[in-house]
């Protein structure tokens, strides 16, 4: 007669990884298991022992220190322990003390073992490493996440039938009645097979008619020269940033040989996804006026919440927020360019800080400047200081609000001609403490948003430049990067921090995004690489042999799933009408959350570590 | 004087059951017996529960449930569980407590096989259970009734050392198994399952010895 072990057997069907088990598996299992009793205080492991059992947290709590010193962990009922000492033959490293009374249930190593063998689930779980388990969890996120939009290549989605195209001599006259003929709003001007221009029917309407333009000049005359286009194997969030960036609504899809394939238009999207955040994007770019650029600006966070609910990746969810971002700022400047005249000398309006970095998510605050020709005079400031001014407000009003630390384009210390900015980084470099480091780190990931791409480019390598020959430089921003704490996990419903006993809230962008953030600056900025997304960093560090590609692709994990928790708690606060922040509460965390978290913390830190090593030596 | 009385009895209790010549009763009388003057950590137990179909002396066994242990730990291994064929019309109260119905109870075993079972797991064992006389009676009973001869039964009771240790506590609730579990943090379990019943009184005497002198003595804690 079978004997019932319900109580266990459903204990472990709700508790990871045993819940990955068949029920024959699990029923099994149940039998192999030993149940002891610790009480409060009891050790139940000492490093340096020899262990034969995998422990599994039944009630009570208990806690892991390394050589019985320094704190690793604390688990409570679920958690499981001594997996690596079986992992590595039985040796046990930490010390385990029962914090509470406690019951475990022990699992014999070779029971251990024969799962890891026999399920993928289970085995992925107790990965040898955290870099892989991250790995498997990021794997699991993405295997969750239905249509994901960097599967769907932008060639899969248009039709597949010739666009309709024309000679660039052919007249105006001529274009409109074929256009009207095959019934199209987008005519593809091209000459030997290559794409030389596209035109619209908006064009039509604002470049010809409104300008009383002769039909008989050719479409050349009249039409979008040189458009930006994708290869058609590019994704759909690709195409999505681009559109939403640039504010335009077709994208000419080409084939490998550059040839013209089709064109892909933001209603082929909308009739995919059914979702607005492209028209968000296009409001943005065609406000009229003030009024409706922060109307438009207004919809931004309610779009990241679709897209959260739509099941993007982070990266995707990032990157679309920061373009949608990087089109208010730009027509901000615009519009206030249209208020205020031509500018005087040429100028570009930068963004620092997240915003820079493509990284942005909602509620960010705004954080910009204005780099100007060196040429220009006291009007020319004065021209300056208005337009930034009136670029700040917008945005302010827009949701990006007024920075705390003045960073803005409204203030006088920001608004600095190429040479004014090469001096202030110049101090920062070759000076460098540790208070103005603290404070200038943000200005180390900046990109130019609107006006003369080649003045910020003229900034920005000399800078580049700079930082790659100052160690002193590098070390101070490597140790700067150290005052993040970062958490060892979550026990019950505090955050574990090695010192402390532990906050009541875990700030995902200080704890966690931050150090990432960090760790890609400080390495990409002694080795003078130009990129400036955390992602890009990362993988150029490791394409130039300078980070161990494991060791890039796992803080990359670690960055990409912390954001995932860090988008799916700011869109539940956009949903529930509440300003959105970083401060996620443990009790808002799924076990399995949790154990994806104290995966990627202990990345982070190793990450932290090694950079300190690596770049902090030098200074005391 | 109490010990060394039920010390007297046990083993007159055994004699008897040698006397018995039921095969059952003499390997449990042959089974070597732990002497209650070693220390309780290295006494094999054996945590057993019935669910009886009523609350009258002659109730029926519906359900056994038993899983050996000692301090070292309850290897879940070692657990059985039975349910007992019983033809007696079920008293409708006791039901509703076990959910055990009549057309299970009829599909169980017959209760000569649930007793040989348990006996034999029970060979040398001391028997754990919370408000362990009910248990040891029971036992008692079938015993004479299947193999002829009483077989004495040594049992620690949960119950009666949860009042030892916690002496002071107001009120009868305060010590059934459930609260006792819950002041020293084992899980909720549901009750009135026998092999369920039978683990919480397991782990609950795991947590009572840990809150004991590491010597305490065997005999000490015998309900004699």
């Amino acid at each position: 007669m079978a004997s019932e072990l319900s109580e266990i057997e459903s204990f472990l069907k709700a508790t990871a990884p045993f819940d990955r088990l068949g029920d024959e598996e699990l029923r099994a299992i149940v039998r192999k298991i030993t149940v002891r009793y610790y009480r409060s205080g009891d050790e139940i492991l000492r490093s340096g022992e020899h262990n034969d059992f995998l422990f599994v947290v039944r009630s009570g709590a208990v806690e892991l220190r390394l050589a019985g010193d320094e704190l690793t962990a604390r688990l409570e009922r679920g958690g499981c322990f001594a997996f690596p000492s079986l992992l590595r033959g039985g040796e046990v490293r930490n010390t385990t003390t029962a914090l509470e009374d406690t019951l475990c249930y022990l699992l014999p190593a070779d029971d251990f073992h024969a799962l890891r063998e026999s399920s993928q689930g289970f085995r992925d779980y107790f990965a040898d490493s955290e870099q892989e388990r991250i790995r498997s969890a990021v794997r699991d996120l993405k295997r969750n996440r239905s249509q994901s939009l960097e599967q769907i290549t932008i060639g899969s989605l248009v039709p597949h039938r010739e666009p309709v195209s024309c000679s660039p001599n052919l007249s105006i006259a001529d274009a409109a009645s074929l256009m009207s003929d095959r019934d199209v709003s987008t005519l593809a001007v091209c000459s030997e097979g290559r794409l030389k221009g596209i035109f619209t029917d908006k064009d039509l309407r604002n470049r010809v008619v409104a300008m009383r333009r002769s039909l008989d000049a050719p479409i050349s005359e009249v039409m979008t020269p040189s458009p930006l286009t994708l290869p058609e194997g590019a994704s759909l969030s690709e195409a999505m940033g681009m559109m939403a960036a640039g504010g335009f609504r077709h994208i000419p899809a080409l084939g490998p040989t550059g040839e013209l394939r089709a064109i892909l238009s933001a209603t082929d999207i909308l009739a995919h996804l059914g979702d607005s955040a492209i028209d968000t994007g296009m409001l943005v770019s065609n406000s009229a006026t003030a009024e409706a650029l922060i109307a438009a600006s207004k919809q931004i966070p309610e779009g990241f919440a679709r897209m959260e609910a739509g099941g993007f990746h982070a990266e995707h969810t990032m990157r679309f927020t920061s373009a949608l971002g990087e089109a208010v700022h730009r027509r901000a400047a615009q519009l206030a360019e249209a208020e205020l005249g031509p500018p005087p000398v040429p100028y570009a309006l930068l963004a620092f800080g997240s915003l820079a970095r493509g990284e942005q998510l909602v509620g960010s605050d705004q954080d910009n400047g204005i780099v100007m020709d060196d040429a220009v005079d006291g009007a020319g400031r004065e021209y300056f200081a208005a337009l930034g001014a009136r670029v700040s407000d917008i945005l302010d009003d827009a949701g990006y609000v007024y920075c705390n630390g003045g960073i803005m384009a409204m203030n006088a210390d920001q608004r600095l001609t190429v040479g004014e900015w090469q001096d202030r980084y110049s101090r920062w470099i070759s000076d460098p403490d540790e208070d103005s480091i603290l404070r200038a780190t943000i200005f180390f990931d900046m990109r130019a948003v609107h006006g003369s791409a080649e003045l910020a480019a003229n900034l920005r390598g000399p800078v580049l430049e700079q930082a790659k020959s100052s160690p002193l430089f590098v070390s101070y921003l490597a140790r700067d990067a150290q005052r993040s704490r970062v958490p060892l996990g979550i026990f019950r419903n505090l955050v574990l921090e090695k010192s402390a006993d532990g906050e009541k809230v875990f700030d995902a962008k200080a704890q966690a995004i931050l150090p990432v953030i960090d760790i890609a600056r400080s390495l990409a900025l002694s080795e003078g690489i130009a990129a400036v997304g955390t992602l890009e960093r990362l993988d150029a560090l490791a394409d130039a042999g300078k980070m161990a590609r494991g060791d890039a692709e796992s803080l990359k994990d670690a960055f990409l799933l912390v954001n995932e928790l860090r988008i799916a708690h700011q869109a539940a606060q956009v949903r529930a009408g509440i300003a959105p922040d970083n401060r996620i509460a443990p009790a808002n965390l799924s076990p399995l959350e949790r154990d994806y978290l104290k995966d990627a913390f202990s990345v982070v830190r190793s990450g932290l570590e090694s950079l300190k090593r690596n770049l902090a030596g030098g200074i005391a | 004087m109490r010990e060394r009385l039920g010390r007297w009895r046990f083993a007159r209790g055994l004699k008897a059951c040698t006397a018995a010549d039921d095969e059952v009763l003499t390997r449990y009388a042959g089974a070597a017996w732990p002497s209650p003057d070693i220390p309780v950590r290295e006494a094999p137990l054996l945590a057993l529960d019935f669910e009886l179909d009523g609350l009258a002396r002659n109730a029926h066994v519906l359900q056994a449930g038993w899983i050996g242990f000692d301090s070292g730990g309850i290897a879940l291994a070692g657990a059985r569980s039975v349910d007992v064929r019983s033809l007696r019309q079920l008293d409708d109260s006791a039901v509703a407590v076990h959910g055990i119905g009549e057309e299970r109870a009829r599909q169980g075993v017959a209760l000569q096989e649930a007793a040989r079972s348990f006996l034999g797991d029970l060979s040398g064992r001391i028997l754990v259970a919370h408000g362990a006389s009910i248990e040891r009676d029971v036992i008692r009973r079938i015993s004479k009734a299947m193999f002829g001869s009483e077989a004495p039964v040594r049992s620690i009771c949960t119950l009666q050392l949860e009042r030892r240790i916690s002496p002071n506590l107001v009120g009868s609730d305060a010590y059934r198994l459930s609260a006792a579990r819950k002041r020293r943090n084992l899980p909720g379990y549901a009750q009135h399952d026998a092999l369920s019943d039978a683990l919480a009184a397991a782990e609950l005497f795991l947590a009572q010895l840990s809150r004991l002198p590491a010597d305490v003595r065997l005999g000490s804690l015998e309900s004699w």
